[in-house]
């Protein structure tokens, strides 16, 4: 039997038992992962996955089954106890589920890549991978480690749902995330770079071993001499790269409408201006090659770019056809699932402020004292809007010039106050690739200009 | 879904490992896995999905001429799909470099027996019982008070068999249960809401008390509403389970892995034997620990698991190693190898972090503390410097306390400094133990802390 049987024939078992809706995606996934430590190659390792995951609805409950395997019979089993599993979480629901409506779609998605990483010897990537890990090691003595990971997985995602949708798309994901470690005199600095594309193996024409490793090795050498962050409020102005993490963990979560109903602040608030003018937020699907671009999500629905908020006016949340029904939109394409041993959820794609008209210099005229923030560690948010993020670049800036830089530093405050004190954003733009958890992971992309907060909490030590 | 049987996952690592020898490799070692888990989820106040998920698969590593090499495959029920990873892992060993480290795979050695790890009443547990232990936690969290909302949550069972065989001898099978619920909530009153607070219980026997984990994390939001700021001072802090593994996974746990101490990744390098913590903490990674999350006779490469002490009355006494860190420093391996089940390589990793427990219950460590914060859930502690074990992180939030008793929360707190500089501090410890991921510890009093205020 062909996929699209197999999977049509899981449907209909689940129609018959009950469902008010059902849907199937198969995968077929091949992965490439090296882990280098110091040049030494780990392991060189390739993976191959196949399975399917199943979701009905039924009595306006949920019942969700992964299984590893293509099997016909396996599938009606799966799908069984799926639809069983969930008339049994329906028995004390007061509010059923129910799904906006969404377009039924059939199409074939395939990926043309210049360079594709399937076509690439292992040998090859292992030589780019070393070449990232030489350029870094040495470029200073003090650099003392350095840990490359690759990862690549091609493959195919099959989608068909009850309503008669069927979707083949090809998975292509080129990823790497590089580390690199300095010491001089007992102080411990570090440093992190992550790539990634959605295009094909030709990311690293575009970012070179050579550069990689030379931004890597000269930010943890730099920080060696650098000074403890001042405790306190301070203007600040954000790099794209922190502006891009901000964006996603301070604002972007909380516009995901699962966790905007769980509590979050931005529910209360559509229509509602709660930025500056400056704030205008997208979360878009269709960037060619973005680390977070797909055609459509994992729920058949297609991608699109989302308008967030519009100067400084919240317009829109992500949605999946859940939430979408609840808030009587339309579903936005958001939703993702890692691959078919979880269900999909509401995640974000390329996430990023969209630039005004300000130079940089500009941006740092008028701060008397305060910090220029180049590049993050590593972020986080709250329901309650609180967000967190460290930085691992950043420097002072003293009567509008960048100066020392400084180690360690974090930024946190609420994100409603802190849009409202974004006062003036950068004409330049960029974006970062990323990962981003919850529950599962994602790939992301996330970025924007360089932005100027009046004020903002900066945690250090000093 | 049946299960695998403990013969057959025996037989196919085996069999892999001779096929890989046949194939050409030197060493050889397969892992394969078989779990399966139910759950129930709650979002939003109401019970609304199920979820079943059979996973399993087969990871062979084997090296040619000290170059590794390795490859999965989740389709076991067919011998060309194994004989295809085989077959790549071996490609992948080619096209990989010697690794002049590289000394073998473990031995075969005798284990421990462990206790509580595996509950036949978990393994037969259904979807209904799920249902009915999220109910028992949903209505503990909301009858008491309107003001808290359970956001998610739910509860989930299920078991994983792991069986090893490696061209050493090697071959052992293990299998293991686990029960978990959890719960987030928020309470809302006007326009505040508080942060998200969160309850669980995990066990490996039929062991959780889903009421008393909805009523203690109703009992928390409910405490996080009645908010005040607090100054920029230096202060002492009770941190709470959530808040020490959270610290602690990012710098301390990484400080004591062989891998990165051999790496110059470790600020504990060339430091056995010296004091780097206050006398009263003592520390052991136990792989062995009766009911432990983490408990299991063997580690991911077949290598007993045993107890090790890591910081005993502040000195440091081990590292921990898998069998590669062990070798490279011509010492026994800890039992310390963990993998991503079948879709990895070990790494170095913690199995069961045990700070040993004083004797103050957690109620008399309140009332030690005249004026200071306790301090359950943080933000951006994965942003730590994980080498030096710098930390710049937000509390959220933080309760403040006033002769031993909480008399309200506060916002945006942010508290930073080193985490090695903090177990220095380390005043008194509680007598309250529990695990939370890796770490099982008590509550900690700590002093002298950097607490930026808003």
């Amino acid at each position: 039997m062909f996929v699209k049987d197999i999977l049509v024939k899981s449907l209909t078992e689940a129609q018959r038992l009950g469902a008010e809706y059902a849907e199937a995606r198969a995968e077929s996934l091949f992965k490439t992962m090296l882990t280098l430590k110091e040049g030494r190659v780990e392991a060189a390792k390739q993976g191959m996955e196949n399975g399917v995951a199943l979701r009905v609805l039924v009595n306006g409950a949920w019942g969700f089954a992964s299984v590893g395997s293509l099997d016909a019979e396996t599938l009606t089993e799966a799908v069984s106890e799926a639809c069983r599993m969930a008339k049994a979480a329906s028995e004390r629901l007061k509010n059923p589920i129910e799904l906006a409506k969404a377009p039924v779609v059939e199409d074939r998605v395939r990926k043309k890549p210049k360079k594709n990483p399937a076509d690439i010897s292992m040998e090859d990537k292992i030589k780019t991978a070393l070449a990232v890990n030489k350029n870094t090691m040495s470029y200073d003595r003090r650099v003392k480690s350095c840990t490359v990971d690759y990862l690549d997985l091609t493959g195919t995602n099959t989608f068909a749902n009850s309503e008669g949708s069927y979707v083949e798309q090809d998975k292509l994901y080129v990823w790497s995330r590089m580390t690199a470690s300095a010491e001089q005199k007992g102080v411990f600095t570090f440093s992190r770079e992550e790539i990634g594309s959605t295009a094909g193996y030709e990311l690293f024409d575009q970012e070179t071993p050579e550069a990689l490793g030379e931004k890597l090795a000269k930010r943890a050498t730099e920080q060696l001499a650098a000074k403890q962050p001042k405790g306190g409020m301070f203007p600040v102005v954000l790099g794209p790269n922190v502006v891009g993490v901000f964006v996603h963990e301070a604002f972007g979560h909380l516009a995901e409408a699962d966790l905007a109903l769980s509590g979050g602040v931005l529910a209360g608030n559509m229509g509602k201006k709660i930025g500056s003018d400056q704030v205008t937020f997208y979360d878009d699907g269709t960037i060619p090659g973005a680390f977070g671009s797909f055609k459509y999500d994992d729920e058949g629905v297609r991608t699109q770019k989302t308008l967030l908020i519009k100067d400084g006016v919240v317009t829109g949340l992500m949605h999946n056809r859940e939430t979408a029904e609840k808030f009587n939109a339309e579903p936005t394409g958001n939703a993702r699932a890692e691959d078919f041993r979880v269900e999909p959820i509401i995640r974000m794609r390329c996430t990023f402020m969209a630039p005004q008209d300000q130079s940089f210099e500009e941006l740092l005229e008028g701060v008397k004292f305060g910090y220029y923030f180049k590049s993050f560690r590593g972020g986080q948010a709250n329901v309650d809007g609180t967000f967190q993020v460290g930085i691992q670049e950043g420097y002072e800036i003293v009567n509008g010039e960048v100066r020392e830089p400084v180690r360690n530093a974090s930024i946190s405050g609420n994100t409603l106050e802190t849009l409202l004190k974004v006062d003036a954003v950068g004409k330049d733009f960029e974006l970062d690739s990323g990962r981003c958890g919850k529950g599962q992971t994602a790939f992301i992309c996330d970025g924007g200009p360089h932005a100027r907060v009046k004020e903002v909490t900066v945690g250090g030590s000093a | 879904m049946a299960a695998l049987k403990k013969d057959a996952m025996i037989a196919l690592a085996e069999n892999a490992v001779t096929s890989a020898q046949k194939k050409g490799a030197a060493d050889a070692e397969a892992y394969v896995y078989d779990g399966q888990s139910i759950s129930i989820g709650l979002e939003r106040g109401q019970i609304t999905k199920s979820s079943l998920v059979v996973d399993r698969g087969l990871g062979i590593r084997v090296t040619i001429n000290k170059a590794v090499g390795f490859a999965y495959t989740n389709v076991l029920e067919k011998q060309t799909a194994v004989e295809e990873a085989i077959v790549k892992a071996l490609s992948a060993a080619k096209a990989s470099k010697p690794d002049p480290d590289w000394h073998g795979l473990p031995e075969k050695k005798p284990f421990s027996s462990v206790e509580n790890t595996y509950d036949p009443k978990i393994a037969d547990l259904h979807a209904e019982d799920l249902v009915n232990i999220t109910s028992t936690m949903l209505d503990a969290a909301v009858k008491g008070d309107k003001r808290v909302l359970a956001i998610e949550g739910g509860a989930g069972s299920g078991f994983g068999s792991t069986a090893i065989a490696n061209s050493n001898g090697i071959s052992v099978f293990d299998t293991g249960t686990v029960i978990e619920c959890s719960v987030a909530t928020v309470a809302k009153e006007g326009n505040t809401v508080t942060p998200v607070c969160f309850e669980f219980n995990a066990a490996r026997n039929y062991a959780v008390d889903p009421e008393w984990v909805g009523r203690e994390a109703a009992r928390l939001a409910v405490s996080a509403l009645k908010t005040k700021r607090i100054e920029t001072q230096t202060t002492k802090l009770i941190l709470t389970q959530f808040a020490l593994q959270e610290l602690l996974y990012f710098t301390l746990v990484n400080a004591v892995k062989a891998d990165n101490v051999q790496r110059s990744q470790s600020p504990f390098k060339g430091k056995i034997g010296e004091k780097v913590a206050s006398d009263n903490l003592t520390i052991h990674d136990d792989g062995l620990l009766a009911g432990g999350l983490r408990t299991s006779i063997f580690d991911a490469e077949g290598s007993p698991k045993q107890k090790t002490p890591v910081i005993e009355k502040g000195v440091l006494r081990n590292f921990l190693y898998d069998y590669y860190s062990a070798q490279k420093d011509g010492v026994e391996s800890t039992g310390n190898a963990l993998r991503a089940g079948y879709l990895s390589t070990p790494g170095v990793e913690t199995t069961n972090f045990h700070v040993t427990p004083g004797i103050k219950s957690a109620d008399e460590l309140m009332a030690e503390v005249d004026e200071g914060l306790i301090i359950y859930y943080l933000q951006g502690a994965h942003s730590s410097n994980p080498v030096s074990g710098e930390f710049s992180v937000v509390a959220t939030p933080a309760w403040k306390i006033k002769k031993g008793e909480i008399v309200h929360c506060s916002r945006g707190v942010m508290l930073a400094g080193n985490i090695f500089e903090v177990l220095k501090n380390v005043n008194v410890i509680a007598s309250n133990d529990r695990q939370m991921g890796q770490l099982v510890s008590p509550w900690i009093l700590v002093e002298n802390v950097r607490v930026i205020g808003k």
